[in-house]
């Protein structure tokens, strides 16, 4: 990593303008950025673009208020007003403002993603070639629609704080993904690898996307998509549900993920994302599920999408239960939500780049693995569902009524997977559905997601978060949700 | 420098064939919870997109670095991009000089509002809200897009936004409202606050019913929720092309109730105008359904040149990053009915449901159109043809071409719903929509009561 001594410069200026006009507390950001997206549809490049940006963020707390503004043009002129313009945003703020901050000792250092291969020195005729080639794997009867991307971003990145805290960062992800969509008698159906929703992305260099084998795995992809369509629709009723780790994965993000995030259980994502059913009392005591239910709040996790040294406010990584055999035993928070609450450090907090104030997200979430593989959780099912991939979702406020459908399942008869099925969603409620988590495959079967579409704040804000989880399985769950 | 003269610069820097978009942004968001602010941002930004056309090579490149340097090296990035295509035979060619047409959608005062001015509008609202504490913000801002190319294309609009956004609630109800507009001075931060808190008041003592179909009148707040989400598959001309959209195989046919009527128009002075697309052509109205008939979808050029016979760009281009998702409206306006008020469509409603916002949709199934959510702060059951009792947040699972089938009634006046959460640049857009009585809303589920 390159250090840049300039934007080190522009940080203190921000910060010493800030100060000197009042602020209690000031933090200033630098944010250089750089993405690649190669993306391919029916044989024909549909983007190929190479965008940057970069600037400086200056957040102040100024009489218990918070101010925030940013400026693209990195001078010190402009990081001094963009710090005036969030002390008179703060000033002006209405409210009783009575915010503290959990204490934390200066931190300083410096973090780069570990990588074999730098993904920006990876030719883009090489990863065009990656994705034509998997999108015509995919080429088939009824397939109507193929598509490939691959990704790349370069996230470098310095903080400093009124505190002393001066930490810098370069954080480097790739993602890759296939899918296709097959029609056939007024029957349209998509299917994805190695997860839907613009594929899968980790915090490593190239050598990921070249071990996902997106055109190994295209023909697999697009013979599951020909054969949906002439598939039978999803049963409704109350049965056992085994769900993909992919899928596991997504049902964590919504139902674990969010509802800890401790700025929603404070009500301040209210107007937007919304709140939380866990209230502020439950941590320690609130049932979250069954007794093999064990989630992990993990920074330091190698790969992970949310992995970092530290976090937007230069809080040291750390990794934390968040529920331990079924009970809460912790949030995901700030420093100023750790204070409220009195418990925790801070650590969760993250900004999607140098335009936006940080705000408790994800960092990696993971369900931990239990015990034996997929085939040992069919073994135990008379009746039920398998279900693989996730293509929709929708919880409510409080993160408590759920809707997911996946892109593919097969019923379970007698242990053994049976015919394939369409169009499969379930329904439920969180702490009551996942109290009826039964089983969690083992270490082996255990696989690391990461998503980059994970939303929250006004202005909103994308996060990049990793979910680890492997197959699990669910007692009476609601199957077959139709209008 | 303005947006045209970013856009300029950038084409400057370029070798060949090209066209550059710059958006700029100067913006500020009051964030309020619990009644005070606690989330204030103020946003500067400039972004310019270089697109290059090196013998059918295709490459693009983005940056906010705006100087010669900075410029210099997008102009090598999408030359680069360029060099690593393949040639596309499909591509339509850049967009040709255009004159677009006038629009409102500009306000020096809304311009001119600055952080102290939008702290004040918020503290309007937190004022309003009483007792009951609130939740949302206030934020307005200037943006420009300007779009300029080789072929000779120059276009350039200055646009202002203004949105007041309050949930009232605490632990026992929950109120919603919302007003966006070009000008500021036609947003009411404290008119919102109260029709929030008021509605919070109502929604006490939140009651459960079963699943099952009921009908239903729903806020515009409501339905312009259901159609933006509606219209990303089906009324785009990707959508079509692709066969995912409910419109696949149905332009020409009755889909709807005869009632329902619905547009894309950018040009509407009530709504947020756009002149051009991010290609630079001009935005014409797109009739989409009208008296029930599916009409037609939106395109931009690429869509086009893919569909041929003689299908054209009506101004629908998205920006670059998200072009892969075809062209999308971005100005839905539903023809209004004949009801005074909401009241009224109660009467029609009868024995139903009344709902003023829904939260977190997902699309279950596009070609059927069929969506699954939440309803939220302002659920009630309506019985005799009155808005009654209080009820829980329900989750609902509606093929939104079966709601739109029968329906009773339509509001006579459309509201603007803001339809932009504020994600990436800034490019406002909404959806005029009047409030709405069908025969058909499904309820699959109940969730939590209304309130923090």
């Amino acid at each position: 990593m390159t250090r840049v001594p300039r934007v080190r410069d522009l940080c203190a200026a921000a910060v010493d303008a800030a100060t000197a006009a009042g602020a209690e507390y000031a933090d200033a950001r630098v944010v250089m950025k750089r993405n690649q997206f190669v993306a391919t549809k029916n044989g024909r490049v549909e983007r190929l673009s190479d965008s940057e940006s970069e600037g400086i963020g200056v957040r102040v707390l100024l009489g218990g208020a918070w101010g925030f503004a940013c400026d693209s043009r990195l001078s010190a002129d402009r990081a001094r007003d963009a710090a005036l313009r969030a002390c008179t945003f703060a000033r002006a703020a209405p409210g009783k403002h009575l915010r503290e901050l959990a204490p934390m000792r200066p931190a300083s250092g410096t973090y780069r993603t570990p990588f074999e291969r730098d993904p920006f020195q990876v030719p883009l005729a090489e990863k065009v070639a990656q994705c034509l080639e998997a999108d015509e794997a995919m080429a088939g009867p009824d397939i109507l629609v193929r598509q490939a991307m691959v990704r790349a971003q370069r996230e470098h990145k310095l903080l400093l704080t009124s505190e002393g805290t001066e930490v810098e960062q370069e954080l480097i992800e790739c993602g890759a993904g296939i899918e296709c969509a097959a029609a056939h008698d007024g029957i349209f159906q998509m299917r994805s690898y190695p997860s839907a929703q613009i594929g899968s992305s980790c915090q490593t260099g190239w050598e990921y996307v070249d071990g996902l084998n997106l055109i190994g795995e295209a023909p697999r992809v697009a013979e599951q998509a020909a054969a949906l369509v002439r598939a039978n629709e999803c049963p409704s009723g109350v049965m056992t549900v085994v769900l993909d780790a992919e899928q596991v994965a997504a049902q964590v993000h919504e139902s674990v993920g969010h509802p800890t995030e401790l700025d929603r259980v404070y009500g301040t994502e209210a107007s937007y994302a919304g709140t939380s059913f866990l209230k502020p009392d439950d941590l320690g005591s609130l049932r979250y599920g069954s007794k093999l239910m064990n989630i992990t709040a993990d920074p330091t996790t190698p790969g992970g999408l949310g992995s970092f040294a530290f976090d937007d406010e230069g809080v040291p990584a750390e990794r934390m239960p968040v529920v331990e055999a079924g009970l809460l035993t912790g949030f995901l928070t700030s420093r100023e939500t750790a204070a409220r609450i009195g418990a925790g450090k801070g650590g969760s907090m993250r900004a999607e780049g140098w335009n936006r104030m940080p705000l408790v997200r994800m960092t990696n979430l993971h369900l931990e693995p239990g015990e034996g593989t997929l085939e040992d959780l069919l073994a135990d099912v008379d009746e039920g569902v398998y279900m693989e991939t996730n293509r929709s979702w929708s919880i409510d406020d409080k993160r408590l009524n759920f809707q997911f459908g996946t892109q593919i399942a097969w019923e379970i008869k007698d242990g053994k997977l049976g015919r394939m099925l369409r169009d499969a969603t379930y329904t439920g409620i969180t702490p009551h559905f996942w109290g009826s988590l039964d089983a969690v495959a083992g270490r082996d079967s255990w696989r690391l997601y990461g998503s980059t579409i994970c939303g929250k704040g006004q202005p909103g804000q994308g996060a990049h978060v990793s979910h680890g989880a492997a197959p699990a399985r669910f007692r009476n769950v609601q199957v077959g949700v139709r209008s | 420098m303005n947006a045209l003269d970013v856009a300029r610069a950038a084409l400057d820097t370029a070798v060949g064939e090209a066209e550059a978009v710059a958006h700029i942004e100067h913006s500020g968001l009051a964030r309020f919870a619990g009644s005070e602010v606690h989330q204030p941002t103020l946003i500067e930004n400039a972004m310019v997109t270089l697109r290059v056309v090196h013998d059918k090579r295709l490459g693009v490149a983005t940056t906010n670095k705006i100087d010669a340097a900075g410029l210099s090296e997008l102009a090598r990035r999408a030359a680069d991009a360029a060099a690593s295509a393949p040639p596309d035979e499909s591509f339509p060619g850049l967009a040709p000089p255009a004159s677009p047409p006038a629009v409102e959608g500009f306000d020096d005062g809304t311009a001119a509002l600055g952080p102290d001015d939008q702290a004040r509008l918020a503290a309007a609202a937190i004022d309003a809200g009483g007792d009951v504490p609130v939740y949302g913000f206030f934020t307005s801002a200037l943006s420009e897009l300007a779009v300029m190319s080789t072929t000779g294309l120059s276009v350039h609009q200055r646009m202002t936004d203004a949105t007041a956004l309050v949930v009232a609630a605490d632990e026992n109800g929950s109120g919603y409202a919302e007003q966006t507009a070009w000008r500021a001075n036609s947003v009411d931060p404290a008119g919102v606050a109260r029709e929030a808190a008021e509605k919070a008041q109502r929604t006490r003592g939140a009651a459960e019913i079963e699943p099952g179909v009921y009908p239903a009148v729903l806020e515009p707040y409501a339905f312009a929720d259901l159609l933006d989400y509606f219209s990303h598959d089906s009324f785009g001309a990707l959508g079509v092309l692709d066969k995912r959209s409910y419109f696949t195989d149905r332009l020409g046919q009755k889909v709807f109730d005869e009632k329902i009527s619905i547009s894309d128009d950018a040009l509407d002075p009530r709504g947020l105008p756009k002149a051009f697309d991010f290609e630079g052509t001009p935005k014409r109205p797109v009739q989409l359904v009208e008296e029930g008939v599916a009409r037609g979808v939106v395109w931009d050029r690429a869509t086009a040149a893919r569909a041929g016979d003689g299908a054209e760009s009506t101004g629908h281009a998205p920006p670059a990053e998200l072009r892969d998702w075809g062209p999308l409206p971005s100005a839905l306006s539903v023809l209004p009915g004949d009801a005074e008020t909401v009241d009224e469509l109660a009467e029609l409603v009868g024995d139903g449901l009344y709902i003023t916002r829904l939260h977190y949709l997902g699309v279950v199934h596009p070609r059927e159109g069929i969506i699954t959510g939440m309803t939220r702060d302002g659920t009630f059951r309506i019985r005799d043809g009155k808005v009654a009792e209080p009820l829980v947040n329900l989750r609902f699972t509606i093929a939104v071409p079966d709601f739109l089938c029968d329906v009773f009634g339509l509001t006579n006046k459309a509201a603007l719903v803001n339809s932009q959460n504020f994600y990436g640049e800034r490019y406002p857009y909404g959806v005029m929509a009047p409030a709405i009585a069908s025969e058909r809303f499904p309820v699959t589920g109940v969730g939590s009561k209304p309130g923090i």
